[in-house]
């Protein structure tokens, strides 16, 4: 007799939460998972817009890897940005989250400065920046003018585009550096206080105390950093359309105009199954890597620390 | 409270009253456009006019705009959406999806009058011997030329049968570093269909006739004496580079009267007429001793195959066709040759030109019709394009990379 109202409230109980989480979880579903695989079972096909669509196996993944330049050279393009904006992204915002920290007034102020280009939709920024490297009545050759320097043709010399989207790129680094600052807030301030009665120095208690503690944040910041990197995509597009000749084809734009260009769905879809491996990859090695040097101790023992209290 | 339900009411009686005449008109046309602007409100009107013969129709003109119109027009096919009635060019890519018209221009022989229309438009829009699109405007490509710089400059004024060593000529007399004049424009990024015209005239092509040959086409001696021709002129200043740094118009240079002579088509015209420059229009000029030819750009009309109403579609296209509907195109060609000797253009010394090359350029057809890749092809092409301009020369080497690179989509 009981044990059926029983039974029925465990029921309930079981589909209560998610109940409570279905829209995120209806999201997921329709948004997130049921593409992931759409796009996987396109991968298989020869998959134009208009017309017949035919299965062909693993073709586009085997023309791609060994008939098509330009998958290899769109993605040595995008790595090589990557080897330069991920180092330069997470140094800035270290640099600029330890300035932060530290300031002694306007630190509202300046948080908010810093973060505010990364509230900018990238069309928007895209637009400043074309107006800044402008080779007539750009701002940076206008101020290049003074030091007595001709005007420089930024996006329109191979090297100097690259270098171009990379500062450009650069400039949204607020959301990287807001999460380092709460890193560093997070950092309990009885380590430095011990260590400066200690009489350990300055640059040791960076060294000892505060990469150490920071640890799980800086690894988090590089994976997203690498996956930025991988997806760069609007401003290649609207600032350089992948060239001078080229010379800013990024992965993801290869992967754009294969899907929007040439209408070839199935082809574009390998494409975006690479980049996702690669990435996966990646972020895997970073996971491995870190285990060597990222401290997770301090985590650990928060959450200890919540268990018992 | 009683203006709140007053305005309710109010609002409902608007939308009913709005409702009304949508109501009435029983049948919408679907018609989408690449065009915007001046070439827009003709279309639009040329719809009215449909209107008002077709009581209960109504034409939805959807404007896609030029950049965006592939994308549109794919996603409305690729969502089984697609408009009833359409521009068309790229007819490799959709004719799948297109009625074949042949049936219906046989029934209609007389009303439409198809002898009027040049084979060479309607050889366009033809896939393995049947017709997608009906040609509803077109343009040749011509050399525009500001007449006050050549009387200035005292040079003489171009005339027909003239080649690329007589427009050198004259262009390198134009160049004066100070006031930044320069005698003709080249362009870095030039659309690789047009492009194909002076390939032509230099007897060779982008690919072979079977779509399956790059090696000696792409890369002959005859292509690559073409881009080295203009990179040499870029680099002995006769002419201006645009594309490269900031300037991307040469219309603008022209507009401007920085530039003396520019190659062009019926879509440089009204702007440069609103210029106010006073200008002549010449025919391209020849490669020595070679035929010259023109690029033909034309718009077509296509019926979707899966259009809801087919036969009001194809009403609509014939009335299209009409010449009253064509002698109110302004901004381009009349397809119909008795429009055209009916306006007097094939005598107007600015118009003639544009007729003149039509007659001897439809002996090659755009690569685009004889390779379903060609889009990727030509991203290779334009590639090597770009470098020589830029580079000024070293064109035979680029060029067989393109070919070298786009061997994939030949098979």
């Amino acid at each position: 007799m009981d044990a059926t109202p029983a039974k029925r409230r465990r029921a309930r109980l079981s589909i209560t939460p998610y109940l409570f989480i279905s829209p995120w979880l209806l999201g997921f579903l329709l948004f997130t998972l049921g593409p992931l695989v759409f796009s996987l079972t396109m991968s298989f096909y020869d998959w134009p817009v208009v017309g017949e669509r035919s299965f062909v196996g693993l073709d586009n993944y085997r023309s791609m890897l060994t008939d098509d330049p330009a998958f290899w050279e769109s993605l040595g393009i995008t790595t090589r940005f990557a080897l330069i904006y991920v180092p330069f992204n997470i140094v800035l915002s270290f640099l600029l989250a330890l300035l932060l920290h530290h300031a002694r007034f306007g630190a509202g102020f300046f948080r908010t400065a810093f973060y505010l280009p990364s509230v900018i939709s990238g069309v928007a920024l895209v637009m400043i920046w074309n107006w800044i490297y402008s080779e007539q009545y750009g701002l940076l050759n206008y101020m290049l003018s003074f030091a007595g320097i001709g005007p420089v043709n930024w996006l329109g010399e191979k090297n100097l585009a690259v270098l171009a989207i990379i500062i450009a790129s650069l400039w949204g680094l607020g959301s990287t550096m807001l999460i380092l600052l709460t890193g560093l807030k997070g950092i309990p301030r009885e380590l430095y206080e011990a260590a400066t009665v200690s009489g350990v120095p300055g640059w040791a208690q960076m060294i000892f105390i505060t990469l150490p503690m920071l640890g799980p944040i800086l690894v988090f910041t590089f994976i997203t950093s690498i996956i930025a990197a991988f997806q760069q995509l609007t401003i290649a597009l609207l600032l350089t359309k992948g060239g001078p000749q080229k010379a800013t084809y990024f992965f993801a734009m290869y992967i754009y105009d294969n899907a929007f260009k040439f209408y070839d769905m199935g082809y574009a879809a390998a494409g975006s199954w690479i980049m996702f491996l690669i990435v996966l990859v990646l972020s895997m090695l970073v996971m491995r890597w870190s285990a060597a040097w990222s401290y997770y101790e301090g985590e650990l023992k928060s959450e200890d620390g919540g268990r018992n209290a | 409270m009683k203006t709140v339900s007053t305005w309710i009411a109010g609002s409902l009686v608007a939308s009913v009253l709005s409702l009304a005449p949508a109501v009435q008109a029983e049948e919408v046309l679907r018609f989408a456009t690449w065009d915007s602007d001046e070439s827009l409100a003709i279309e639009q009107a040329i719809a009215k006019k449909f209107e008002e013969t077709h009581p209960g129709v109504k034409v939805q003109v959807e404007a896609y705009g030029g950049d965006g119109y592939d994308q549109k027009l794919a996603a409305g096919f690729g969502a089984g959406n697609p408009p009833d009635v359409m521009y068309m060019w790229n007819f490799p890519q959709y004719y799948t999806s297109l009625m074949p018209l042949d049936d219906l221009i046989a029934k209609d022989a007389a009303a439409l009058d198809i002898k009027d229309i040049p084979e060479g438009l309607l050889n366009a829009s033809r896939i393995d011997g049947k017709t997608y699109g009906m040609p509803a405007g077109f343009t040749t490509h011509v050399i525009f030329y500001n007449k006050d710089m050549f009387a200035k400059a005292g040079v003489e004024e171009p005339k027909d049968g003239w080649t690329w060593d007589d427009l050198r000529a004259k262009a390198a007399k134009f160049r004066n570093e100070a006031a930044k004049t320069y005698g003709f424009a080249v362009d870095a990024k030039p659309d690789p269909y047009d492009f194909e015209q002076f390939l032509w005239s230099n007897g060779t092509r982008y690919i072979s006739d079977d779509g399956k040959q790059l090696d000696g086409y792409m890369n002959s001696k005859e292509a690559a004496e073409v881009l080295d021709m203009f990179g040499d002129m870029a680099k002995k200043q006769e002419a201006a580079t645009i594309n490269v740094g900031e300037v991307t118009s040469a219309s603008t240079l022209f507009k401007g009267g920085q530039i003396a002579m520019m190659e062009g088509a019926m879509w440089n015209k009204s702007g440069i007429d609103k210029s106010g420059v006073k200008y002549g229009v010449a025919m391209l000029p020849a490669f020595k001793g070679k035929p010259v030819q023109s690029a033909i750009s034309i718009s077509a009309m296509s019926i979707a195959k899966d259009a809801k109403s087919p036969d009001l579609a194809w009403e609509f296209v014939k009335f299209y066709t009409s010449p009253e509907a064509i002698a109110m195109r302004k901004n381009d060609l009349p397809v119909r040759t008795s429009v055209a000797e009916s306006q007097g253009m094939t005598k107007d010394p600015v118009f003639k030109p544009f007729f003149d090359i039509l007659a001897v350029s439809t002996k090659e057809r755009p690569a685009f019709l004889k390779n379903p890749k060609w889009a990727q092809i030509q991203e290779n092409l334009a590639v090597a394009i770009e470098a020589a301009i830029t580079e000024q020369g070293n064109a035979q080497a680029h060029l067989d990379e393109a070919v070298q690179r786009s061997k994939r989509f030949l098979k």
